[in-house]
């Protein structure tokens, strides 16, 4: 499967770069081709501009600086990411990669007089992603679990009709154990492994 | 009382700017002291950095002297107002980034001992305002979820006080509402501005 992997972490030796090195080890195991993006290493601007506002309804080929995003895109069959949680949802650098790279012509159409979009992925078959939560599964109930739904639906209606998501997440990361966040990247690495 | 309006929209004749002048006389003429932050116009830095994420918890978060400037001004606001356009059901970016970067641990909230609890630290807003503009239609938004609205009315309300009060005006279907519509919700604001308390 051609695998297409977003990761979004600051620091290079946390525990959620080092569950993106377990997502590669895993799919190494499997017959994928695999293409990262490292968002924050890239040094990624996830600012829609003023010009990128105006152009949005424009044809993709107008938007050069962000070709090679459209390429991995329009690549991929499957969707990864992984990122940590922050304020229930995914860091600005990944929403930022939403709000320019999801773009008219790659991601939608809006065809004239239609009131919502047209999705265009359905090349993605699957969607999975893998996060981690300072606080309890049960807060992050009661907020809502706006960085899910994010994903899994706004996301998701723009895949394949038959698109699967899945939803890896380690809870409680401010008060975890050692052993918990090991298990959890075993955990990582075997589904990975089988995909 | 400090009215904190922070908005982000990169065009500055754009309506989600109308809205943020429609609010400023609305607060104002309610003798309302208004501090606007247009994250675009203020060349906002959205991602958080290395360093900062390092830093995070440590006794001094803040690296950045506009990051300092905006932890104050929340810090002496009694009411935050949001403004923004919803894109993939959620606020831009560059607002994402304002949230992560200005409500630290020590600004928003603390962890207790066990780091299990959230000790708000927003205890002085009295009043948090969302104020968005859709483009798809109002089942749409519900049929994905307003996550940007959840993300403000539950996610940042957990660190503000018990009696916080939340208040929500949306705007669906921006693109194809008329000029008399689009008048009467900023009417709407500048009016709902006034009456805050």
């Amino acid at each position: 499967m051609k695998i297409l992997v977003i990761h979004a972490h600051p620091h290079q030796q946390s525990f959620n770069s080092a569950l993106c090195d377990n997502v590669l080890r895993g799919l190494a195991s499997g017959d994928h081709d695999v293409r990262i993006r490292k968002l924050n290493a890239e040094n990624f601007d996830p600012c829609l501009s003023a010009e990128e506002w105006r152009a949005h309804l424009d044809p993709p080929e107008t938007k050069p600086q962000l070709a090679s995003h459209f390429d991995d895109l329009r690549w991929c069959e499957a969707l990864v990411f992984v990122y940590p949680t922050w304020w229930g949802a995914q860091p600005a650098i990944i929403k930022g990669w939403m709000d320019r790279v999801l773009a008219h012509g790659v991601a939608w159409d809006l065809p004239d007089g239609a009131n919502r979009l047209r999705p265009l992925l359905h090349n993605v078959r699957r969607i999975v992603t893998v996060t981690t939560y300072g606080s309890k599964w049960r807060v992050n109930a009661i907020q809502g679990v706006p960085g899910r739904r994010i994903i899994n639906r706004s996301l998701r209606i723009i895949c394949h009709p038959r698109c699967r998501t899945k939803w890896i997440a380690f809870y409680g990361t401010d008060s975890s154990t050692a052993r918990q966040r090991e298990v959890f990247s075993q955990r990582v690495e075997t589904y990975f492994s089988k995909l | 009382m400090n009215v904190l309006i922070v908005h982000a929209h990169p065009i500055p004749e754009s309506f989600n700017h109308a809205i943020v002048a429609a609010a400023r006389r609305g607060l104002e003429a309610a003798q309302h002291t208004v501090t606007t932050l247009d994250l675009y116009a203020l060349g906002y830095q959205a991602v958080m950095s290395d360093d900062e994420w390092q830093a995070y918890e440590s006794l001094s978060p803040v690296r950045d002297p506009m990051v300092a400037e905006h932890v104050e001004l929340v810090r002496s606001s009694q009411a935050i107002v949001f403004i923004y356009p919803t894109w993939w059901s959620a606020m831009p970016a560059i607002m994402r980034g304002w949230m992560e970067r200005t409500m630290l641990m020590g600004v928003a909230f603390d962890l207790n001992e066990s780091r299990r609890k959230l000790i708000p630290r927003l205890t002085q807003v009295r009043h948090l305002i969302g104020v968005s503009t859709h483009g798809s239609p109002w089942w749409y938004v519900k049929l994905v979820n307003d996550n940007g609205r959840r993300m403000i009315s539950r996610t940042l309300r957990f660190n503000t006080g018990l009696r916080t009060k939340v208040s929500w005006h949306a705007l669906y279907a921006l693109d194809r509402r008329s000029p008399q519509k689009r008048e009467k919700f900023l009417m709407r604001i500048e009016s709902e501005m006034r009456n805050l308390r």
